[in-house]
């Protein structure tokens, strides 16, 4: 007889195995597309990758998508290493580009950018705490589920959003458009010769380091650690859950409130539609194909951001959809946790291995 | 006698390396009440899990009116006519009682059948429910009942009851034996699984006591020859104390005192009460008890992760309320907690990051104490490995590769490096083999020159082994103090561990 059963240690390799199954399978269901839409997987597939890797152009704005991504992975892994479900990567983005272009336009909008820069950069990752801090503590004191609260806080920052640039902050010489006025330029983010990568990206990476050996390195890491594998254990400790719950979704606000100022002040210049487009929970997908490690976070920020690129390749030379991309992108995170469960388990061909209950 | 309905011959049933039972022969009668008696993990449940249909043995044969049988699902034993209630009632709390009944038996009567079959069966049986009544209206009383009924009109002919009475108020308890006397009279056959001595007395005709997976008594005993202090005694054995090198050691002063300490265990488990006693330095004090009897809330309370309801507590020299004692538990208390695996340890983690879990404070480093010093964490991880011969390569194996010995010791070594007054052990060698055992007695010996230890078990050996001063715990309270010298007490301590105090 053949019996799934749960293996007592967990594979060795088991993030890479999922990593590995998670894009076999997403490019397994990219050929069924494809072919079902009458074109070649191949051509299809070598669209896509020319798209991406043609140019130094094409290949910029590939890191141009993976700045906010990796961000916003961050956000997620953060807290998911404490296994907190941050959903509201998105809301909190949002809240980083409104306090980001609040502090620019209007708060000091005559600063020279040695200043303002660092200012704005505070502002948006304080943009994100503050929308994170809600859910904490409801789940903190009151034990409120927090997969909720993240969801639907993120259409009431959304809609606040909109309020902001329809209404009050709309730009007056805009002619009637949705959107505030331009940032002043010292808000503006260097960008790298000819491409719209701005510093936000080598910032990303520098957060990405910094997250991974502050989960390493740190008591509050090590706690935080702790919490996440086994509650039982924290208790045992006696480690202070609650300020870890309100500490870590704070951590995980500010990653993606910075995701938020690097949009508006390295991409938009202004806070308008095209903001809220769904890296908030694009970094649910990168962070966990990084197996939640910083460290490969931008590598999963970039794989997904090429796969973005791509699918606008797709539009442009195939006359496809560019939607494809979100169906392998959908495709890439039921591979992931497919890989895991089977990491998990192992398959036995006798019925000797029955588990006491 | 009748001839019997059920026998068993030579079941055998392995978990791994563990044997939960081993050649087990039994019969079961028509009309009679089966008592299965034995200690926590002696096999009991697994021994009926496998009558249910719920596990398969490993050897053996099972024989149901002298045909040979084999159930793949509880579902063919209930075919066959062999019912479990278990402990954990598999009811839906939403759902109304004929509903739930009716999730099961429907099939046999149609819906509106159900209703009707509910109350014949309850007239005959006398078990009074509503049928319209939804499960979370109902006591634990009358659910247990519906699991009754619910076995009943599937014409269950063999009804084994785990535990029945352990969540029960007294009122329900008798209730309860009313049943089952009626059941009996109905030419039911009825197994009783249970570590209660007074309900075994009370409803049993026939006897069977497990021992570590083994029936010790093979042919059923007729129950009414017995006294408690006989039953006792076989149900906890005579062991053999295993002759340790124990030095003496002068007693130093009063690390902790209880006096009047009560609460309820955390997880809403059975609670302690009026617990008084001291441990002074130099000594191991032994809590012993059958699991269930409050030990769990109290070691829990004592080493301040939940909070007591009333009683003073005094360490070191200070005293404090239950309320100040479980917000100043930063007090230093080394802590073997009883679930290795969860608590205790991380098995993802490596041994050197598990010294981690009750040690951080000697980890501080760099930058205003808030880094952690890993080279520390390692070097003492190496240390324990070498000290306590852990059987692993490197301190960066993660704990989860070790054996359960091995684990142990992992943990036993960090809270001996915490260098605390009082050092609490739970069911330090609960599964563990003879050697590593012997290893963690020894280390428990040699730390009560440093420390008072607390040594909470139900292993009558180990006590024996270890103790200084016994205090046996029953119903949440301890019964008795005992000098491990005083020869005459001591052969008691088994009897005072079933309740029998005279």
């Amino acid at each position: 007889m053949i019996r799934v059963a749960k293996r007592k240690q967990p594979l060795r390799y088991q993030g890479a195995v999922a990593t590995f199954s998670a894009v076999a399978i997403a490019l397994v269901v990219g050929c069924v597309i494809f072919a079902a839409l009458g074109v070649n997987p191949l051509t299809a597939y070598t669209a896509m990758g020319k798209g991406v890797l043609s140019s130094v152009d094409a290949f910029s704005e590939v890191l141009v998508k993976a700045t906010p991504l990796i961000f916003t992975g961050l956000a997620v892994a953060t807290a998911a290493t404490m296994m907190l479900w941050n959903i509201g990567a998105e809301g909190q983005l949002v809240w980083g580009g409104i306090f980001a272009a609040g502090t620019a336009l209007f708060l000091f909008p005559g600063l020279d950018g040695w200043l303002l820069i660092p200012l704005v950069l505070a502002a948006s990752a304080l943009g994100g705490v503050v929308w994170s801090l809600i859910p904490a503590l409801l789940r903190a004191k009151l034990r409120v589920n927090e997969i909720l609260t993240t969801l639907l806080l993120n259409y009431v920052a959304i809609i606040y959003m909109e309020h902001l640039f329809y209404g009050p902050w709309r730009d007056p010489a805009g002619y009637g458009f949705p959107g505030t006025a331009q940032i002043p330029e010292a808000a503006q983010l260097v960008r790298f010769a000819g491409t719209r990568i701005s510093i936000g990206f080598p910032l990303a990476l520098l957060c990405a380091v910094f997250l991974y050996y502050l989960l390493k390195k740190s008591i509050w890491g090590y706690q935080v650690q702790v919490i996440g594998k086994e509650q039982r254990a924290a208790h045992y400790a006696g480690f202070n859950v609650t300020g870890k719950i309100l500490t870590v979704m704070a951590l995980s606000g500010a990653f993606a409130g910075l995701a938020g100022m690097t949009e508006v002040c390295g991409i938009h210049y202004r806070l308008q539609t095209g903001l809220a487009v769904g890296y908030g929970y694009d970094g649910i997908i990168v962070a966990w194909l990084a197996g939640l490690n910083p460290l490969a976070v931008p590598f999963a920020a970039i794989l997904l951001g090429a796969l973005f690129v791509g699918g606008e390749q797709l539009q442009s030379v195939l006359g496809l959809p560019s939607s494809i991309s979100l169906i392998l992108e959908g495709a890439l995170l039921f591979g992931l946790f497919a890989g895991q469960t089977l990491a998990r388990y192992t398959l036995t061909f006798s019925s000797r291995s029955e588990v006491p209950s | 006698m009748s001839d019997p309905v059920i026998s068993l011959r030579g079941l055998s049933k392995r978990f791994g390396p563990v044997w939960a039972n081993r050649e087990v022969d039994l019969d079961l009668f028509p009309g009679r009440v089966h008592a299965l008696l034995g200690e926590n993990g002696a096999g009991k449940s697994t021994l009926m899990s496998i009558l249910a249909g719920r596990y398969g043995a490993d050897k053996g044969t099972l024989m149901m009116h002298g045909q040979e049988v084999t159930f793949s699902s509880p579902a063919k034993a209930l075919d066959h006519g062999i019912g479990m209630v278990y402990q954990r009632f598999m009811l839906i709390e939403s759902m109304s009682v004929a509903d739930n009944l009716a999730l099961t038996v429907g099939k046999k009567y149609g819906r509106r059948g159900v209703d009707y079959e509910i109350r014949q069966t309850a007239e005959q049986y006398g078990l009074a429910v509503d049928p319209e009544k939804r499960i979370f209206e109902l006591s634990m009383g009358e659910r247990q009942r519906v699991e009754i009924i619910k076995l009943l009109m599937l014409d269950a002919e063999v009804l084994i009851f785990d535990e029945p009475t352990s969540v029960l108020t007294p009122p329900e308890v008798d209730a309860l034996f009313v049943i089952i006397d009626r059941l009996r009279g109905e030419g039911k056959t009825i197994v009783l699984i249970t570590h209660k001595l007074e309900e075994v007395l009370k409803l049993a005709d026939d006897i069977s006591i497990m021992r570590k997976g083994r029936l010790i008594i093979s042919e059923p005993i007729d129950a009414r020859q017995m006294s408690r202090q006989q039953l006792a005694r076989l149900m906890v054995g005579r062991d053999v104390v295993l002759r340790v090198d124990k030095k003496e050691v002068a007693l130093g002063e009063t690390v902790l005192a209880l006096d009047g300490f009560s609460g309820d265990s955390p997880s809403g488990g059975p609670s302690f009460n009026e617990v008084t006693f001291e441990i002074r330095k130099g000594e191991i004090f032994s809590i012993i008890g059958v699991a269930g009897n409050g030990q769990t809330g109290l070691v829990s309370a004592i080493a301040g992760l939940s909070r007591a309801g009333a009683g003073t507590i005094t360490f070191d020299g200070t005293s404090y309320t239950a309320r100040e004692w479980a917000m100043a538990s930063a007090a230093e208390i080394a802590y073997v907690p009883e679930d290795r695996y969860q608590s205790g340890s991380i098995g993802s983690m490596s041994i050197a990051e598990n010294f981690g879990l009750t040690r951080l404070q000697a980890y501080r480093s760099g930058l205003a104490g808030l880094l952690l010093d890993r080279e520390k964490m390692a070097a003492d991880g190496r240390r324990a490995i070498g000290e306590h011969n852990i059987k692993v390569e490197s301190s960066e194996a993660s704990a989860g590769s070790l054996s359960g010995g091995n684990l142990q010791k992992v943990i036993l070594a960090r809270e001996l490096t915490r260098k605390a007054k009082l050092f609490i052990a739970e069911q330090p060698t609960q599964g563990l083999d003879i050697s590593a055992t012997e290893d963690i007695w020894q280390a428990l010996l040699e730390c009560r020159e440093k420390a008072g230890v607390l040594l909470v078990t139900g292993d009558l050996k180990e006590v024996l082994s270890l103790s200084d001063r016994i205090g046996v715990i029953f119903n949440g309270r301890i019964l008795e103090i005992i000098d491990a010298h005083d020869s005459d007490r001591v052969d008691r301590v088994g009897l005072l561990m079933a309740g029998v105090r005279s």
